[in-house]
Formats: structure tokens, C-alpha cells, sequence
């Protein structure tokens, strides 16, 4: 259980602003999405509205065939620079999530210490957010949104803030990660390469007012590495894409 | 202590030094501007007696031995005045930096009494509580009280955004997003209206001590004034300094403490 689904969504800030405008499209179950487009056409605003952090102006949108009115741990965010709360260790980050559902400490316990093994954090428990990388932050990050164990992960632009180094390693943990796990993801990104290589479908938008203009399948065989980024297929992909871009932006 | 301590310590005693130094010099036969202002060692002699003294069956001058008893009267009533101003101060803080409600409907009203003064309030200070403790805690609280609840009311609304959306994502209801979320991002603004708010406890129970109560290091000062001891005022002043400086400085050490994760960031960046 895990889709997720616009159809003709609108969004108008206060002041007039359309941010988006007649948005459909569908994240099937255990799909991994990444929608694809240059700052300001939307794509954050959409990952709000299904995280429940924002409302919206027009049309429809459900998880899981429900309305979406508010956030919760159904859906698990990761944020762009983390956004971890600095007052806590990586322990406490990503136990909250648990803690403050009530879950019994002997479910979560174990659960979290496993995740932050996977995520190569096991001797960085008591460290400080302040105290460690971007790369390892959000890591963290990730490891407070898999604890809840959610349905759908939503991720905007994740690895955005990131040297390209720590970048690819990055993706790659999530390659992995998502390849055990397969849960749902809506991916935000402005990286084509990014996007190619994790997605399933890389959904381009355009700016002023948002709007997807096409939905692209990614016909790379799974499992994914970082060497996909040299094959054939990913090169193909990219011309299209770019193609794609620059079509729409004629004047840049 | 290492080498740029020293230095500072020198550098923080050079102007007191000079003063002292200087008044001291000034002064003729123990006193100077015609006999009002007592010297140095005449405030000291003075402060010795009157922390010190044994008070004999026949000693008639309260000024012996007596300084303790003032000190911890005062420090008292401000440590009341006090926790009371930081139970009221705080939570409201937080509530009105959260909610747009609470907002709307009580900060106006901070903002129109906040420009009464303190020394406004003693006349309806004295008329309900009498010559009492009460009065001068009461004083105390309300002193200190608008600091405090307008700087946690700043903190709590500059919370950052994506903290609170994170927190709601992970599950948390309304008040986890109070305690767990909005109290300590708040808190570094919380602790600067301590500090403010503690500066203003201390004015707030000289005053109170010289009107509305019989005891204290403010009503020593003004009954001293009238039977013309001036060392004892000056031996008071100090006093009073040095015990806003110490709690100013216990506020500070315990800010340290629960920001040791803000040190950490400023250090990093």
C-alpha cells in the first residue's frame, strides 16, 4: 500500500501566485518517481500537498485512494537539508518518530539500531547533528523517515545541498536501500543524471504556472549502480530528457 | 587558568582599581564631597561590622552582624519573584508564539500594560498585599515577567519551519510540537529574557524593599540613608551589584549548559 494520486490539482499561493496548475498524474504501488524541473516549477509544492503540509487550491489528491488533510508517519518526509532537530542526538532523531506514537521501546529499539546500521551510522549514536557531515546528516534523515516503517517515502531534492562525491554515494545507498525494501517514493530532484538513475518514471515539469509535460519510463534493468551512469540506455535518456528541457525553455 | 585569562581578569580590574584608587585619594579625613560621600576604607570598615559583628546586649545600631540576614531576604524574595515570572512568562511565551489565537487575544494586552512601570505598581502593590512579602514578589514578577514572556513569544514563532513539519510527519501531536519541538528551539531567546528579566528582579526588589517591606538590602539602604550612615548605603550598592553580577553569572553558566548543542553549532560554522 503506498500510491499515490493527483488529478487536476491547482495551486494558488496568497497574492495570486500559481504555482501549479491542472497536475495529474499517479505513483503506483512501490513506484519510484522523481519529478524532474528547474527551481520554481512546483515540484517541492507538490511533495508538500502530499505530505500534508500545505493545502490545495483545486482538484483532487489521495494516498492510498484517502484524502490527505495533515502530515503523519504514513508518510515519511526527507528534507532537503535535513532538518534535524540540533537539540537531539542521532539516537534521539530517530527514535522520536516512535517515541512520540507511543510504540513500545522493545519494537523500536531494535528496529532503529538496525537502520542505523544499515545507514553506517552505528558509532555515531551520541553524536550531535552539528557534529557530523551533510552526507551523514542526511542519512540520518533518512534513517528517522525509514523507522516508521512508511508507506511512501517523499524526498525533496535530498542530495541537492551535497558535494558530488558524497552525492553518488548517497545515491547509491538508496539504490540499495530501495532495492530491499521497495517502498513507494516520490522523489523531487533538478539533477537529470539523479533522476535517471534511481526513478522508474522521471516526470518533467515545466515553471509558471507547474505542469507536468511528460512522463518518461525508465527501461533500466534493475538492480542499479553507479556505473548505470556510463551505460548506453542512461545516455539515451538523457539526450531525451535535455532534449526535453531545453524545448521547453527556448529562451535560456 | 591559562595565559589570556589572566589578562583579562587584570584588564576587568583596572578601571574598579583606578576608581576606588582615585576616591580614596581624593577624599579628606575619611570623606569627601563635605562629609556626604565616606572613602574606601571607611566603607570597608563599615561592610566588616556590618557582616562580621557580634551585636552585644548593649549594641544599639542594627548595622552588626546583621548583613547576611539582609542579603538572604533579598535574594529570596527575587528567587520567588522569579520562578513565579519564569511559570508565568514561559509557557505563555510559548503559547502565544505558536497559536495566532492566543496571539490575537493576549499579546495587545502585554504590549498596553508593559509600559507601567514597576515603581507604578507600588501604590496598588501596597494597597492590596499591605507591608508584606508579598508585595515586593509581586513587584518582582511583574518586573521581570515582560521580558521573559516577550522574548520566549520571538523564539517561538522563529521556530524553523521544516523543525515542526518534521515533527508532525514523525507523528507528533500538538503538545510534543510544544514541549519537544517549540520550548528548546525557543530556548536560547528564553534565556536572554532570563537574563534581562533576573536585571530586573533586582531593581524590582530594592524598590520594593525601600516602600512596601521592613527588611532586605533595599530597605537598608534608605533606612541608612536617614540616620545618615552613607557607608553602609555605598557598603549596600556594592552589595547589590555583586549579587546581580553572581546570579547573572549562574544564569549564564546554566545557559551554557543547556545549549551545549548551539556552542557546538557556532563552533562547526
Amino acid at each position: 500500500m503506498g500510491t499515490i494520486q493527483f488529478s487536476s490539482v491547482g495551486k494558488t499561493y496568497p497574492g495570486g501566485v500559481l504555482a501549479l496548475e491542472n497536475v495529474n498524474f499517479t505513483v503506483g504501488e512501490g513506484e519510484f518517481v522523481a519529478l524532474l524541473g528547474p527551481s520554481g516549477c512546483g515540484k517541492s509544492t507538490l511533495l508538500n500537498l502530499i505530505a500534508g503540509f500545505e493545502r490545495l487550491s483545486d482538484g483532487q489528491m489521495s494516498f492510498n485512494g484517502q484524502g490527505v488533510t495533515k502530515p503523519g508517519p504514513d508518510r515519511g518526509v526527507v528534507f532537503q537539508e535535513a532538518s534535524l532537530l540540533p537539540w537531539l542526538n542521532v539516537w534521539e532523531n530517530v527514535v522520536f518518530g516512535p517515541k512520540v506514537q507511543g510504540m513500545p521501546r522493545n519494537i523500536y529499539e531494535p528496529r532503529a539500531q538496525e537502520i542505523l546500521r544499515v545507514m553506517g551510522l552505528e558509532k555515531f549514536h551520541k553524536s550531535l547533528p552539528v557534529q557530523l557531515s551533510g552526507g551523514m546528516r542526511q542519512r540520518v534523515g533518512i534513517a528517522r523517515a525509514l523507522v516508521m516503517q512508511p508507506k511512501a517515502l517523499l524526498m525533496d531534492e535530498p542530495f541537492g545541498a551535497l558535494d558530488a562525491q558524497t552525492r553518488l554515494s548517497m545515491q547509491e545507498l538508496l539504490l540499495d536501500i530501495w532495492q530491499s525494501l521497495k517502498t513507494t517514493v516520490l522523489f523531487v530532484t533538478h539533477d537529470i543524471d539523479e533522476a535517471i538513475l534511481l526513478a522508474d518514471r522521471v516526470c518533467v515539469m515545466t515553471a509558471r504556472p507547474g505542469r507536468i509535460t511528460r512522463d518518461i519510463r525508465i527501461d533500466i534493468p534493475r538492480p542499479r549502480s553507479i556505473n548505470t551512469l556510463t551505460s548506453g540506455d542512461f545516455t539515451t535518456y538523457k539526450a531525451m530528457i535535455m532534449a526535453e528541457m531545453r524545448g521547453l525553455h527556448p529562451h535560456h | 587558568m591559562t595565559s589570556s585569562r589572566v589578562r583579562r581578569w587584570l584588564l576587568a580590574i583596572v578601571l574598579p582599581i583606578a576608581a576606588v584608587g582615585l576616591w580614596q585619594a581624593a577624599g579628606t579625613d575619611g570623606s569627601l564631597a563635605g562629609g556626604a560621600l565616606p572613602t574606601p576604607d571607611r566603607v570597608w570598615r563599615a561592610w566588616v561590622t556590618w557582616a562580621f559583628g557580634h551585636a552585644g546586649p548593649m549594641t544599639l545600631s542594627p548595622y552588626v552582624g546583621t548583613w547576611a540576614e539582609a542579603v538572604g531576604h533579598s535574594a529570596e524574595r527575587v528567587a520567588k519573584g522569579f520562578a513565579v515570572a519564569i511559570l508565568l512568562g514561559v509557557p505563555l511565551g510559548v503559547l502565544i508564539g505558536w497559536s495566532r489565537l492566543v496571539s490575537a487575544m493576549v499579546d495587545p494586552s502585554i504590549q498596553w500594560l508593559r509600559p507601567v512601570p514597576i515603581t507604578a505598581w507600588l501604590p496598588i502593590s501596597l494597597a492590596i498585599f499591605g507591608i508584606r512579602d508579598f508585595g515586593a514578589i509581586f513587584l518582582i514578577t511583574i518586573g521581570a515577567f515582560y521580558p521573559i514572556v516577550i522574548n520566549t513569544t520571538q523564539g517561538a514563532r522563529d521556530v524553523e519551519k521544516n523543525w515542526i513539519r518534521a515533527a508532525l510527519m514523525m507523528g507528533a501531536k500538538p503538545f510534543d510540537i510544544l514541549r519537544r519541538v517549540i520550548l528548546p528551539a525557543a530556548l536560547p531567546s528564553i534565556f536572554t529574557g532570563l537574563r534581562i528579566g533576573l536585571g530586573i528582579g533586582w531593581t524590582a526588589v530594592i524598590v520594593a524593599e525601600m516602600v512596601a517591606v521592613k527588611s532586605g538590602l533595599g530597605y537598608v539602604l534608605w533606612d541608612a540613608y536617614y540616620v545618615g550612615r552613607m557607608d553602609i548605603v555605598i557598603a549596600d550598592m556594592v552589595s547589590i551589584g555583586l549579587f546581580g553580577f553572581l546570579s547573572d553569572w549562574a544564569i549564564v553558566r546554566l545557559e551554557m549548559w543547556a545549549l551545549n548543542w548551539r556552542r557546538l553549532q557556532s563552533f562547526n560554522q
